[in-house]
């Protein structure tokens, strides 16, 4: 094998960004049937219609979650991450803080983009003790 | 019509460094066309994940196999699932007489410790490595039913129980409730002794037509689909719903139900993946599979034992050698040759493999087989 250096593979995860205050969230819709895309796409994955750039809610439901606790290349253990699905679609994989991860069934918000570009969604609105998984 | 499989074999499991392919090939391979007897094949199915382009051609001179077609398939965890039930069509199709079937893995040769997720899909990207999947599958499953940590505990200790029957296996030793759940957290809630351990092995198959020999395992049905789009519309945990379609398809092929089959060989990755297994293939209802396990109704000695061989916490998890692995679990059983863990008067086996690393859709590929009867 050469010794070259290969480029950095496209970035697959959902776009975001963030001015410090307010994160936004972009991807695609299909005009046709509004299926919402976070996957770089020319056509609708569900019926090939065509698509439009848009931006998707920031807040939604926690789906499902967990915390890693074993070493994953670019990421330092423990983090939690969870599934949100965003109101009127998509669902985003999240980073949480700490090691708790938050319970499905609760709010969520995606507050900022992790220095290692993924989305860090936040409990939506004040934490009870409920909405903390055990 | 059907086709057959005339014989089978593996490799020992483990973390064999050095060992090699063509080495760990000529283990199974060997075993299989003895078992067979055969000698020769007129197409190989190979599959492997991780291997080299050539790593089937590269084993296969070493036991003389060449000259024929050398067909690999990769399908994440059911790779080897897939070549046999691609080889049983085509030997019903009349293409061939006899495949052999291979699957190789030398996970150690390309990861240090476990799998590392891959980085051009959008959620290995960000870290969630299978663990991390499966742990997603145990959260989602506890929001919907509820999930008790010891029916999790309960599928650890009775498949690393029954993988004290199996020498092949990679770790075949038997472990306490309390030891599974106080082992060290990978990914709440999946303990490390809940999650199966990389391999490096090989396994094989002969599949042919009907030759008249009772020995020969008939393959009632097979089935194999990859996954629908699993996003924010869906309610299920990963690759629920990918198991059950492509379960009933094998039910409908096979004329019987989950009901009809004397044990189970399923894809225990993970602890959470045996119980997701069993309610998708209709053993339990929604919900069911922890009591199902809980009750002792799929232990060894229990109406329908579910994974006899130790499944893959026990065994290890090759990943393109695993699906023939479970499949020659199954023959052995339905021969009434598994040894110290036969399950009493076998006839009918069924096999379900998972093969999973693609975010956004509900599975890469998932196999059910149905073997004897
Ligand atoms: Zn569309």
């Amino acid at each position: 094998m050469s010794p070259t250096v290969q480029p950095p593979p496209a970035d697959p995860r959902t776009r975001a960004t963030s001015d410090g205050t307010a994160v936004t969230i972009t991807g695609w819709r299909c005009t046709a049937c509004h299926y919402p895309m976070t996957q770089q796409v020319t056509a609708c994955m569900e019926c090939r219609g065509e698509v439009e750039e848009t931006t998707f809610a920031t807040e939604g439901e926690v789906w499902a979650s967990t915390c890693l606790r074993v070493r994953v290349p670019g990421h330092q253990p423990p983090f939690a991450v969870a599934y949100v699905v965003l109101d009127g679609g998509p669902r985003v994989l999240v980073h949480t803080g700490g090691d708790q991860p938050l319970a499905p069934g609760t709010r969520a918000r995606v507050v900022a983009v992790s220095e290692t570009g993924d989305l860090v969604a936040e409990p939506d609105g004040p934490v009870s003790a409920q909405e903390v998984a055990s | 019509m059907s086709a057959y499989v005339y014989g089978v074999g593996t490799s020992h499991f483990g973390r064999q460094p050095g060992v090699g392919g063509p080495a760990l090939a000529q283990q199974a391979v060997l075993e299989a066309l003895r078992d067979a007897e055969v000698d020769s094949v007129d197409a190989v199915y190979a599959g492997t994940v991780f291997g080299a382009p050539g790593t089937a051609q590269r084993a296969l001179q070493s036991v003389g196999i060449t000259g024929v077609p050398v067909l690999t398939f990769e399908n994440a965890c059911a790779t080897s699932s897939t070549g046999f039930h691609e080889a049983r069509h085509a030997v019903l199709s009349g293409r061939y007489e006899r495949v052999l079937v291979l699957g190789i893995e030398t996970m150690t040769a390309h990861f240090n410790g476990p799998i590392t997720p891959e980085e051009t899909d959008a959620e290995g990207r960000a870290g969630l490595a299978l663990p991390g999947v499966y742990a997603m599958v145990a959260s989602r499953y506890d929001h919907l039913h509820g999930l008790r940590p010891e029916a999790l505990a309960a599928v650890a200790v009775k498949n690393r129980r029954h993988g004290s029957l199996n020498d092949r296996a990679q770790h075949g030793v038997e472990v306490t409730a309390e030891e599974v759940l106080a082992s060290r957290m990978v990914a709440d809630p999946l303990t490390l002794l809940q999650c199966c351990d990389i391999s490096d092995a090989a396994t094989a198959a002969v599949v042919g037509v009907d030759r008249g020999r009772t020995r020969d395992v008939r393959i009632a049905a097979s089935a194999l689909r990859s996954g629908g789009l699993w996003d924010h519309r869906s309610d299920q945990p990963w690759g629920y719903e990918l198991m059950g379609q492509v379960a009933a398809d094998a039910w409908a092929e096979a004329g019987i139900g989950p009901e009809d089959v004397d044990l189970f060989e399923v894809h225990d990755a993970f602890t959470i993946g045996e119980i997701t297994a069993t309610e998708a293939l209709g053993l339990a209802e929604p919900g069911g599979g922890q009591d199902l396990v809980l009750s002792g109704h799929t232990t060894l000695g229990g109406r329908q034992p579910v994974n006899p061989s130790g499944g893959l916490l026990s065994r290890g998890h090759p990943l393109g050698a695993t699906g023939l692995a479970q499949v020659a679990e199954g023959v052995w059983h339905v021969r009434g040759e598994a040894g110290a863990r036969q399950v009493e008067g076998a006839r009918v086996a069924a096999v379900e493999t998972m093969g999973g690393g693609t975010a956004g859709i509900d599975g890469n590929g998932c196999v059910v087989v149905v073997l004897g009867g």
